[in-house]
């Protein structure tokens, strides 16, 4: 996206209020803590509990293709567009390719995102990018490129698991061949806690070392194959937690195949009662 | 990976037997499945940094160089310095690097490298600090590919831990704060510096995945082969990072067969950079392209 | 209708892939399995004895050409050499984004090309059925009319007025009675659109 020279942004010495509240004063420990009590979390869900997921198809009447998803507080809009010529590219290819667009809305977040796509957005693109790749029939489009757009409304954890889920289904719902439906879930560790679906706090805490095993991890699983279609772990974690939150996280990608498979059925019969 | 991919291949023939060897245990080259290229590396090559390093895995070439700055830290986080990846992508490497060519290999590079040293388990920041909230230092650690030849992330990370070994911080002799102002002075002798702790530095291993087969350090033939890659970041035996490039797919069970390759090979690997690193000595006379 | 749809998501598994059963539109086969591609109806078509399934999406499908497609285009520009236009169905799909196209002149018909005059056989704006040549540039269709079928369906005359065919090199205004030459279509509704056709009949029969 171009820079908007005209648009001022904050002064740099800026910093969000919330640094100097009381929860700051806290060791991150005690933060951790009070996270997850006797195996509850603060939003009374058990460790291995996912959040509700709400998806819509169909929200943006422009776009070929979208999707709406709400996971817990995390929201997310997700739109896809015809496939377009790829700018810059002389020769020929055989393969289409996905350009992946994945962006914090500037409210979404407790500190005010930029305008402009950041390092992390950047890499959460890449992400979607690779993910997305593995289950669309690229060579079905050659020369061309299929324009996918996240925007994420409001940050609260897993929000590029809940892009990557909501993409799969936009894509879908655009008609894009697809050799399969992709779900995908988070999973954040700290010390001996899994917390599956974390939400905002979670995830930022599991980020940091307070034990020394921590760590966030991303799975993308497509549903018929069983593939794994990304797989993305950021922090320090043994071999074992990883192939353990494998198997783990893969059951969870499952138990959402059904949510997506009712919504895309939805948004076909209703296409059918129109024409 | 997004490079090699658009390269021409050799005839078809070749492809067919390297993947034949490979289900046999022998690759093209005469290595094993596990098996790294000869690797050269050099440290302290460009004067001006504060720590540098050039790796040659066999065609691809890597010159990594360190610099230091005084910088204020993140309100975030008051008590950590800052370590920053810079990617750079030269035409001299290869012509589909002109103009942004390299532009994505260099984000999906330095975005790995910033994900991996993000734990404080595996690099600590907070040695970085100067003063509480105040002063810290930022490393700059650029990293210029000179030359492509295959399987960067893994030549990219030893570099960047060779480079970070050998890296000077000059030391503060005092502070004065007044009001607002800092001043720092710095120690006026130049040999005494101290060195960054890189133990927990991580290397990548990037696993390929060829037929049902798992190989490490491809070459150019057997990245054409490979539908897809895992990068596994590992520092001190764990797991720091994991990521995929490529655009396959993976099985959980190759997964996770990719991994326990990607852990042993990366502790042999750390072994033998912890012994070169060990035999060179200070001051030794090596100069950057000998 | 006394036949339900079969309503089918991506990816999931249709049935097996063997010699009495391939997979046709909207599906892949993997592993001896025939698979969907899109979410859509199912639909069973029986030729030569084998069972093709096939998977038509209800909404608007997302395709691009092919080598091969009839596709129907307008043009846009018209010069000596070639002219220019923009690709707007595929088939009997609409398409939402139009692609840019070129036809050459020496594909504008199948004899006498040295004496084709580009000018005297499209006029921009004109709405023209062409084959899709063998894709060689990353940004360009080729296109070409050097069948009977193809050419000019659809065009107004100088004045703004719809044209008719009169000849295979002419058409007239019905207004103002005015000829101008234009390399015209021999339109055959079958010949086009000879499956949608099949369908429409098969389903009118069955309502």
């Amino acid at each position: 996206m171009p820079v908007d020279h005209k648009r001022i942004n904050a002064p740099e010495s800026a910093v969000p209020y919330k640094l100097f509240t009381k929860l700051n004063t806290e060791s991150l420990k005690e933060q951790y803590q009070k996270a997850i009590r006797d195996g509850i979390r603060v939003d009374g869900r058990k460790p291995s509990e996912h959040r509700k997921i709400f998806l819509k198809t169909g929200i943006v009447a422009h776009a070929k293709g979208s999707a709406y998803i709400e996971q817990g507080n995390t929201k997310v809009v997700t739109s896809v567009f015809d496939p377009r010529e790829i700018p810059n590219r002389t020769d020929y290819c055989l393969k289409g390719e996905i350009y992946c667009e994945f962006k914090f809305a500037p409210f979404s977040c407790p500190k005010r995102r930029l305008h402009q796509q950041d390092s992390q957005e950047k890499e959460c693109s890449a992400i979607m990018k690779k993910a997305l790749e593995a289950v669309v029939c690229r060579e079905e489009f050659p020369n061309f490129q299929v324009d996918v757009y996240a925007l994420v409304l409001h940050n609260d954890g897993s929000a590029l698991s809940a892009a990557v889920t909501a993409a799969g289904v936009a894509l879908a719902s655009a008609g894009i061949p697809m050799f399969d439906i992709i779900t995908s879930s988070t999973l954040a560790i700290q010390g001996e806690h899994s917390l599956f679906d974390p939400n905002f706090r979670e995830e930022l805490l599991s980020e940091i070392a307070i034990e020394k095993e921590h760590g966030v991890v991303i799975l993308c699983v497509t549903s018929t194959h069983q593939q794994i279609s990304h797989f993305h772990q950021t922090g320090n974690l043994q071999l074992n937690t990883i192939t353990q939150s494998i198997d783990t996280l893969h059951n969870t990608c499952k138990e959402i195949v059904p949510v997506v498979q009712k919504c895309l059925v939805k948004s076909v019969l209703s296409v059918i009662s129109e024409s | 990976m997004l490079i090699l991919s658009s390269e021409k291949t050799d005839n078809p023939a070749r492809i067919e037997r390297t993947y034949y060897l490979i289900s046999e245990n022998i690759r093209i080259d005469g290595r094993e499945r596990e098996d790294y290229r000869p690797m050269e590396i050099e440290t302290d090559v460009v004067s001006h940094a504060f720590g540098s390093s050039r790796l040659r895995l066999a065609n691809t070439d890597v010159l990594v160089a360190v610099k230091i700055e005084v910088d204020a830290p993140y309100p975030e986080r008051p008590l950590e310095g800052k370590l920053e990846f810079f990617v750079d992508c030269s035409a001299n490497a290869t012509p589909e690097f002109e103009g942004r060519g390299g532009e994505e290999l260099a984000v999906e590079l330095s975005n790995c490298l910033s994900s991996a040293y993000r734990s404080e388990e595996v690099f600590n920041l907070k040695k970085l600090c100067i003063m509480k909230g105040r002063k810290c230092w930022k490393l700059y650690v650029d990293i210029l590919l000179l030359e492509v030849g295959g399987n960067l992330f893994d030549a990219v990370s030893i570099a960047v831990k060779a480079a970070l070994w050998n890296t000077q911080i000059p030391k503060i002799k005092s502070i004065n704060v007044d009001g607002s102002n800092i001043d720092i002075q710095v120690c006026d002798d130049i040999f005494s510096c101290t060195k960054l702790d890189v133990t927990g530095a991580p290397l990548m291993v990037t696993v390929c995945k060829i037929g049902d087969k798992c190989i490490v350090d491809p070459n150019a033939a057997e990245e054409q082969c490979s539908v897809g890659a895992v990068v596994v970041a590992v520092s001190r035996g764990n797991i720091c990072t994991i990521s995929q490039t490529g655009t396959g797919s993976f099985h959980p069970d190759t997964f996770k067969s990719c991994l326990i390759l990607g852990i042993s090979v990366a502790q042999r690997l750390e072994d033998s950079l912890t012994e070169t690193l060990g035999e060179i000595k200070a001051n030794q006379d090596v100069g950057f392209l000998k | 209708m006394e036949k339900q749809n079969l309503i089918c998501l991506p990816g999931q598994r249709l049935s097996l892939c063997d010699k009495t059963h391939t997979s046709g539109k909207g599906t892949y086969d993997r592993r001896g399995y025939i698979y969907s591609n899109i979410s859509g109806i199912v639909d069973v078509v029986i030729k030569d004895g084998i069972k093709i399934l096939e998977v038509h999406s209800p909404g608007l499908q997302t395709i691009v050409p092919a080598q091969g497609d009839v596709v129907t285009a307008q043009i846009s520009i018209i010069t000596q050499q070639y002219c220019k236009c923009y690709i707007k169905c595929i088939g009997d799909k609409i398409l939402r984004r139009h692609f840019k196209a070129i036809l050459r002149r020496e594909d504008i018909k199948a004899t006498e090309k040295d004496k084709i005059d580009v000018y005297k056989s499209f006029k921009p704006g004109d709405i023209i059925l062409a084959r899709v040549l063998p894709i060689t540039e990353a940004h360009n269709y080729q296109l070409s009319t050097a069948e009977n079928e193809l050419g000019v369906a659809v065009a107004y005359s100088e004045h703004g007025h719809p044209m008719i065919p009169i000849s295979w090199t002419e058409m007239q205004c019905i207004k103002t009675y005015v000829k101008e030459p234009r390399k015209v279509a021999k339109l055959i509704p079958e010949n086009i659109h000879e499956d949608l056709i099949a369908r429409l009949s098969e389903t009118t029969t069955k309502v």
